[in-house]
Formats: C-alpha cells, structure tokens, sequence
C-alpha cells in the first residue's frame, strides 16, 4: 500500500510537471512604435490660401484689426487682374507698410533681443517655432547688417512662400 | 591639320551648328524650325463677337434692321466707304444727335492694304471663352470647360518652353477680370503650364479705381539698401521652403523682371495722376482704354508677343446701336495701336507684325430686344453665321494689298493664328510636332 502511494505520488508529479511545462502559452513579443514627434506638424503646409485668406491673414498681422468688406473685395480683385500673384502680393504689402496704422516692432527691440524677435517673426507668420538653423540665419544676417529694420524683415516674412500656404 | 582635314571638320562643325538643337537659358532643347518672320508680334482679339455683315460684308444696317443702309464703319481695317446716312456710331458733339460724329481715320492706308486679309475664316466655337481659347491655343477646345483654365498649351506656353522667352516678353493685357480671362495667359497642361505662362494684366481693374487704393501708394524701395536685403531675407525663407511649379496658381517673373514690373506700375500710377498715359483721340469706351495701357506695356517692355483682349462689341447682346460704336471704335483702337507702334516705338517699328480675328461672330437672326433706334440685338448661339469671322495680318514679310478667299471659297481657320505666330518666331514645326494642335490647322502663310 505505502508502494503504491508513492508511485502514485510519482506519476503525479510527473503529470503536474509535464503539464505546467509542456502546455505553457509561448510568450508573443509584441514590438511597438512609441509615438514620438520628428517632423513638426506645422512644417507640413500643403494648402494654398486663397486670395481672401491671404488679405485677410496679412491685414490682420500688420494692422492688427479686421480688413473691411470694402478692401477686402477691391484687394481680391486687384489680385486677380495680374497674372504673377507673388509679384502683385509684394506690391500689395509694401503700400500696407506705407500706409497710416501699421504695427511693427521698434528697431530697438528687435536688436535689443533678435532671438526672441526670430522666434516672435516666425510665430507671427509662419505659426510655427524657427529651427535653429534658421534663427542662427537671422541672428548672423541682422548683426552683418545693422539697417536692415524689422519692416524689412516683416516684408521678406509676408512675401515668401511659406507665407503663402497653411 | 592638313587642308582636307580642315575642311571636313569645318563642315561637320557648321551642319552640327545648324541641325543640333539651341539649348536655351531654360535648359531646354529645340531645334528652330525657320527663321524668324518679325521681331515682334501685337496680337488683337476683335472685339467680344463681330457679326460679319456689318464687318467683312460693310453692310452696316441693311442685313440687320431692315433698313437699306449699307457702308464701312472699319475704315482702320478694311477699304470701303462709310455709310451716309443715319449715322448713329460716331460721337456726339455738343448739340448734335447722338453719334452723329465718326472718328477721323486715322491710318492713311488700311491696313487691309498694307496686309493680308482671310475675310471668310471659320470660327471653331460661338461662345467668347470657347472662342478665345481656340484663338490662343489652337486647338478647337471642344471639351473646354468654363472657369477653368485651357486644356492645351497657349501661345505664351509654346513660345516661352520652345523659343525660351521671358516672362516679361509676353504680355495679356486683357479687358476685365470677368468671364475667366485671366486664366487665359497658360493652359493647365502637365507639359506646359503656368511656368511658361504670360504676364496678365487687367488694366481697368489693376490700374482703376480698385488699384488705385490697393496699390499706387506702394513704398519704393532703396535698390540696394532695402530691396536687396528683403530679396536676400526672402530667398533664404524660400529655400527653406520649396513649392512645386503650379502649387501656387499663377505665373512667377524672375526678381529683375519683378523690379522692372513694379517700376512700371509705378509709372503708369504717376503717368494717370499727371494726364500722361498714351491715348487714343478717342477712349470713350473700355476697348480705347485697353489699347491704351497695351501701348503702355508695348512701349516700356517692348514684349515679342502682345496680346491685348478686346470686348466690347458684345453688348450686341441688348443693344445694336451701341455695338455699332463699339465696332467702331474697335477698328479706332487697331488703328491707333499700330499707328502708334510705327511712329510711338522706334525698337518695334517696321518690325512688329500685326494679327487680328474675332473669337466668333454673331447669328444671323436677332434676338427680340430693341435699343432706342428700335434696332434689334444679336446673339450669338451658334448658327452657322456665329462661325463666320476674319483673320487679318500686317507688317514684315507679310504680301501686302492680298485677299485669300471668298464668301464662296472659305480659307482659314480661327486654329490657325496659333501655327502663324510660332512661324512668325521660327518654331512652326515645334508646336505642331507637340501634337496639340487642331489636325486642319495651318499657318496662314501655307494658305497663300
């Protein structure tokens, strides 16, 4: 009787033991991407704006008010009657710096600090954070050249491609 | 190098010289096709669909309101005598019945004299937009859609990809900004495209009242110590930034063309303050002053080829009696243009070659409105007399004082200026080997 309790014991032990290993679930590794940003979303502007959100966009950045209906239907159409849309643009913004009401920065603050007025200028027109190539660009450009003022700046911004685009 | 030696590489060298391609700034190659006819080309769009009866046929009001009353009224253009009676086309002077008053002459010879005339030409669209963009790519632009821009390659394209022109070399001056015009300085085809499209401009808008708020009080810019800084500002921004061709709708000049362009708007905002703007004797209506801007740009780009959109006759639509001044001054406005090319324009005259067709003609019948005379107005819905119109050509090498074709033998086709222009630039072969051409085109120098 003792004999054959052990050998019982025995089988189940071996039983048990076979049973925890054999039927064990293999372990699926399971390898995933953590999300992690690389490219900035706001580089990423693939849509032209229209005539209308271009106006209106420019308007508001250098007057800091709305453009009224008026100039914003007689603007569109100036627009639309000259075939290079880069060149009349240009045009366009150059009579906005010369007219009564536009807000710019002051030369002073600009040289007082030009990494923040990079970084401010980038924001304001292109809504994003510069690179530091570009803002080390801008840092060497501004000190190589000490009349360049912030309009100058405001319209190479407001001409450029980028400038262009959402 | 031994004489025989010499010879043959000096052959070689001048048939390789002849028959390899120019590589032009462009990168691109072509081989031209034949020489060059003219320095330069003004290519008028006459003038928003003219009926041929009261044109070609100076049948004035007996084939319209029933009143048998015929006569020139295009004596710019073609030879005849104006009507004698019951002129109501003219101006008005003080006291006068309306119009009562014809604009002088102002060519001494006609043109018809001094050039070619296809006087029955078949039109390959009745409507303005179909119409025009056969005249400028053509093709018979039979599946052009409206408000978009033409499916096959313009002139503009085809000379600026296969004769390597500027930007600044070719010139739209249309009349409006209405009825899709300004897309007609490119076709959106993949080939082609706005890169090699034409300078645009809509002189009543760009110039007017419109562009007299938006942009005359433009600052001027110091060349080097401001502009160059914002060029160089804005070329890194744009390095930074690359944009495909056509992601943007529009053509692009270079920066020098750009600077020059701005000068000139500049100018033609100081020259209106000051009364300064060439004018023709007459700029009652929207065609003279078109006219007279293209002369503006004429004189100050002095562009291979000009096109300059003419409209104004189609308010035949609803009203005879205005269409007949409209036509009237229509030809005032080809007179003086070439007039004043030839004594205005020393770096063009006697090198420009002058071209002029309507985009359609008008029906046969007319529709029920009246105008003040009780004259009834024309539409033009496509009947066969919608596809009569004329081609007409002035300058170098073309014959002068020749007629090709008849009411009863019909030669030429609206498709055909496209073929004549890139002859006239020495790239026929080019244009038509791209393959987009209508099939029955020709230049209008192989209908001699």
């Amino acid at each position: 009787m003792q004999t054959f309790k052990l050998i019982l014991l025995g089988v189940s032990l071996i039983l048990f033991s076979t049973a925890t290993n054999s039927c064990k679930k293999d372990i699926v590794a399971d390898f995933q991407v953590n999300t992690e940003d690389v490219l900035d979303a706001s580089l990423i502007k693939d849509k032209a704006k229209t005539n209308k959100q271009f106006i209106s966009i420019v308007y508001t950045t250098l007057f800091q008010k709305a453009v009224s209906s008026d100039a914003l239907f007689r603007t569109e159409r100036v627009i639309e009657s000259f075939g290079d849309k880069f060149l009349i643009n240009e045009v366009i913004i150059s009579n906005y710096m010369n007219a009564p009401g536009v807000e710019l920065p002051s030369d002073s603050i600009m040289k007082a600090d030009p990494d923040q007025f990079i970084a401010d200028t980038y924001k304001l027109f292109f809504v994003r954070i510069p690179s530091e190539l570009e803002v080390s660009f801008f840092r060497e450009y501004l000190a190589a050249n000490p009349n360049v003022t912030a309009e100058l700046v405001y319209t190479a911004f407001a001409s450029a491609d980028e400038y262009q685009f959402y | 190098m031994k004489r025989r030696e010499f010879v043959k590489k000096a052959a070689m060298a001048g048939a390789a010289s002849t028959a390899f391609p120019y590589i032009l700034p462009s990168g691109r190659l072509f081989a031209r096709t034949n020489a060059e006819l003219a320095d330069h080309v003004v290519y008028v769009l006459f003038a928003g669909g003219v009926r041929h009866q009261e044109a070609m046929l100076k049948r004035y009001l007996a084939d319209s309101q029933g009143v048998d009353i015929e006569g020139n009224i295009m004596y710019n253009m073609i030879n005849g005598s104006p009507p004698d009676r019951k002129i109501v086309y003219g101006t008005t002077p003080s006291g006068d019945p309306d119009g009562s008053s014809p604009i002088p002459k102002i060519l001494s010879t006609t043109l018809q004299n001094q050039g070619l005339l296809f006087p029955e030409v078949t039109a390959q669209n009745g409507g303005h937009f179909g119409g025009l963009t056969s005249l400028l790519t053509g093709n018979r632009s039979v599946a052009q859609g409206l408000k978009v821009r033409p499916n096959s390659p313009t002139i503009f394209e085809y000379l600026r990809r296969h004769r390597g022109f500027k930007a600044s070399d070719i010139w739209f001056v249309g009349s409006g900004i209405g009825n899709s015009f300004p897309l007609l300085n490119s076709s959106a085809h993949p080939q082609y495209g706005t890169q090699y499209g034409a300078n645009f401009v809509a002189p009543s808008v760009t110039f007017g009242s419109d562009g007299q708020q938006v942009l005359s009080n433009a600052k001027i810019y110091h060349p080097q110590e401001e502009l160059e800084p914002i060029q160089r500002m804005r070329a890194f921004l744009n390095n930074t930034f690359r944009i495909k061709n056509g992601e943007v709708d529009g053509i692009r000049n270079d920066e020098d063309e750009k600077a020059r362009i701005k000068k000139f708007i500049r100018e033609i905002f100081q020259k209106k303050s000051t009364g300064g703007l060439a004018r023709a004797p007459i700029t009652d209506n929207g065609d003279l002053q078109s006219v007279s801007y293209a002369a503006e740009v004429m004189k100050y780009f002095k562009p291979r080829l000009t096109v300059v959109n003419l409209t104004n006759v189609d308010g035949c639509h609803g009203n005879y009696t205005g269409y007949l001044r409209s036509l009237h001054r229509a030809d005032h406005a080809v007179g003086w243009l070439w007039d004043y090319i030839q004594n205005q324009i020393p770096e063009m005259a006697g090198k420009t070659i002058l071209m002029t067709t309507p985009e359609c003609g008008r029906n046969l019948n007319p529709n029920p409105i009246q105008d003040e005379n009780d004259w009834y107005s024309f539409d033009h819905s496509g009947d066969f007399n919608t596809q009569r119109i004329f081609s007409m050509l002035a300058g170098p090498n073309v014959p002068s004082n020749m007629v090709v074709g008849s009411e009863a033998n019909r030669i030429g086709r609206a498709t055909d200026n496209v073929l004549t222009i890139a002859e006239i630039f020495g790239i026929k072969d080019a244009v038509q080997g791209a393959g987009f051409m209508d099939a029955e085109a020709r230049s209008l120098f192989d209908r001699i």
